[in-house]
């Protein structure tokens, strides 16, 4: 009996998640749109299914945009774009470290960000507001206030 | 009768001791004694075996563990103490402001082994001054000149702060004719004092303030950069828009309430104390330590050791009127030496209230709370105070009338939960909290709120 409580629970488990994330059209920009969403929803289960999906699914070209690249892309908004799968693989790991830190979870943070700052340093971000930012910029910056606030 | 005189002379020698709330830590520094010197220091910029340019004075590499202020009796001691050995001024009148031992500044500066960069002020087209009359320039110079022939073989002295945002905060792109003015006035500095560098402070590392000094300017010794958010990043940028030469970060800190979230009326949500300490920290350590242009990188000087008003009255400072320092000044010590103070400040945990960002009816009654720790385990004490939001909108650190505090609102004080009841006149106001650990440290949170 016990057994198949748990059997329905886990189905339902399943269905319910199934249902909740949707990864539309599985594209890194899709998927990084969902997880900026997720975070201001402070949605951490989210947040997670749609970085962990982008990551796996884009972090080998990202590593390949980013082995092509001596320095920080620079020119227009389309020219910068062009690095897209760096760009949003970046911007997922950058995320899934804020949703992290939010949790508790600072060693899961550190990961993330170290992740980011290591391996994918060119990595940019478009601001609504009309400009690049640099998301491991802003890891390097988490990290270092990370190992201080372990000492407040 | 015996014992009124003591209790006289007790009270006497209370009130002398406490008439400065830092005589504790003036009285613990060692200063150099005798005679100041009439000699400058030798003043060098070179690079290490490693590439680092650095400061060299007498011979000694130092790098810069700087902060813009500590001006009232006692900082400059307290600011020793933390681990600084570098101030800079925005005038120079601020060298002969009185301070512990009845001293002058920069000679109390020498004693305590601080070496001071004295600010040389540069008319700002915003206040009037005009870069085309002939006769403010005449004048200008002159005050350049007579400034430096008068202080120039102070020892104290390690470089020249020529200009402080004269170029124009708002300005992308600077008007030529004030950069080009600047080289003139490093020329006059250079003909008078060969022995010291000269450097300028603009706001921010833009490429268009960047390029036009490397056009116009080419007497510059050390660029001086106020950034806040952007603080850890200006080598990597100035390194993108071709500057070589050393810089400082004269200004950094607290993120500027120009780039952090606002409530839905508009006002800037201020970091508390502790949330500031790592930006502090973080802020110095990328820039000097870590990001990539940090070779160029010679220090940075903190803003501001000592308090203003500027969007709020706790936004810059990093001590208090009442000359507690706060958590900005822990982090710096941290940064600096590696250690932490002996006495450290509170630090705030969480701060909640159900009216934090909202618009609330007047006339009711509210509750704050607010979790603070104190490493040293010290009592704490709590202060809780309704003020108006400032209606001033300045432009790069001009002056600002305090704006109005309602210690009547506060109906419960002194403690963790702070109970206030809301104005009657609608508009914007702040609930601050300063908390206290009796030794000399503080915390300081504000909760904006707006009435019906």
């Amino acid at each position: 009996m016990k057994k198949v409580m748990m059997t329905v629970l886990a189905i339902f488990a399943t269905f319910s998640m199934g249902s909740a994330q949707d990864f539309g059209d599985h594209s890194s920009s899709t998927l990084t749109s969902k997880a900026w969403e997720a975070l201001n929803a402070g949605d951490h289960a989210m947040v997670k299914a749609y970085t962990d999906k982008c990551i796996e699914m884009y972090l080998t070209k990202a590593k390949e945009m980013q082995a092509g690249l001596t320095a920080l892309p620079t020119g227009s908004q389309e020219e910068v774009s062009k690095y897209w799968a760096l760009n949003d693989v970046g911007t997922c790991l950058f995320i899934k470290g804020q949703a992290l830190q939010k949790k508790g979870d600072k060693a899961g943070a550190k990961k993330a960000f170290k992740t980011l700052v290591d391996d994918l340093k060119y990595a940019q971000c478009w601001d609504a507001k009309g400009w690049f930012w640099s998301p491991a910029g802003a890891a390097k910056k988490t990290l270092v206030e990370l190992e201080f606030e372990t000492s407040i | 009768m015996k014992y009124k005189v003591l209790a006289c002379v007790l009270m006497i020698f209370s009130t002398l001791s406490s008439a400065n709330p830092l005589q504790s830590i003036i009285d613990q520094v060692e200063l150099k004694t005798g005679e100041i010197p009439n000699k400058p220091s030798k003043v060098e910029l070179k690079k290490t075996s490693e590439g680092n340019w650095r400061v060299y004075i007498n011979d000694v590499e130092t790098p810069i563990r700087g902060a813009g202020g500590v001006l009232q009796p006692g900082m400059l001691e307290q600011f020793k103490l933390a681990g600084g050995n570098f101030t800079r001024t925005w005038g120079i009148g601020s060298l002969e402001d009185k301070v512990a031992g009845g001293e002058r500044y920069i000679d109390r500066a020498w004693r305590l082994g601080i070496h001071v960069v004295p600010g040389l002020w540069i008319g700002h087209e915003r206040h009037h001054f005009d870069y085309n009359d002939p006769e403010q320039l005449k004048k200008q110079r002159e005050h350049v000149r007579q400034s430096v022939r008068k202080w120039k073989n102070h020892p104290a002295i390690a470089m020249w702060g020529l200009g402080n945002e004269m170029e124009d905060p708002v300005k992308q792109n600077p008007n030529p004719a004030v950069i080009k003015e600047l080289e003139i006035l490093a020329q006059i500095i250079k003909e008078e004092d060969p022995h010291h560098p000269v450097m300028t402070v603009i706001a921010g590392s833009g490429a268009g303030k960047v390029k036009s000094i490397m056009q116009h300017y080419s007497s510059i010794d050390v660029l001086g950069v106020n950034a806040y958010g952007s603080a850890a990043g200006t080598g990597e940028a100035l390194k993108a828009h071709g500057w070589k030469k050393p810089f400082a970060v004269t200004e950094f800190g607290v993120m500027g309430f120009w780039e952090v979230p606002k409530t839905s009326w508009g006002a800037p949500i201020e970091p508390n104390s502790t949330e500031k300490s790592k930006t502090y920290y973080s802020s110095h350590k990328l820039v000097y330590d870590i990001n990539e242009g940090k070779e160029m990188c010679l220090g940075t000087f903190a803003f501001l050791w000592g308090w203003k008003q500027e969007k709020t009255s706790t936004w810059f400072g990093m001590c208090l009127p009442t000359m507690e320092k706060l958590p900005q000044v822990d982090a710096m010590t941290k940064a600096w030496t590696g250690e932490w103070p002996k006495n450290r400040c509170p630090n705030i945990v969480k701060i909640s209230a159900d009216f934090d960002q909202k618009v609330i009816e007047p006339k009711r009654t509210y509750v704050a709370r607010v979790d603070a720790i104190d490493r040293n385990g010290d009592e704490l004490t709590y202060d809780w105070l309704v003020t108006e939001e400032s209606k001033v909108q300045s432009v790069g650190g001009d002056k600002e009338p305090d704006p109005t505090s309602h210690p009547d609102l506060t109906l419960v004080n002194g403690q963790r939960d702070g109970v206030f009841r809301s104005p009657s006149k609608p508009g914007a106001y702040r609930l601050f909290l300063t908390i206290r650990d009796g030794k000399g440290g503080a915390a300081t949170a504000n909760i904006p709120f707006k009435v019906k």
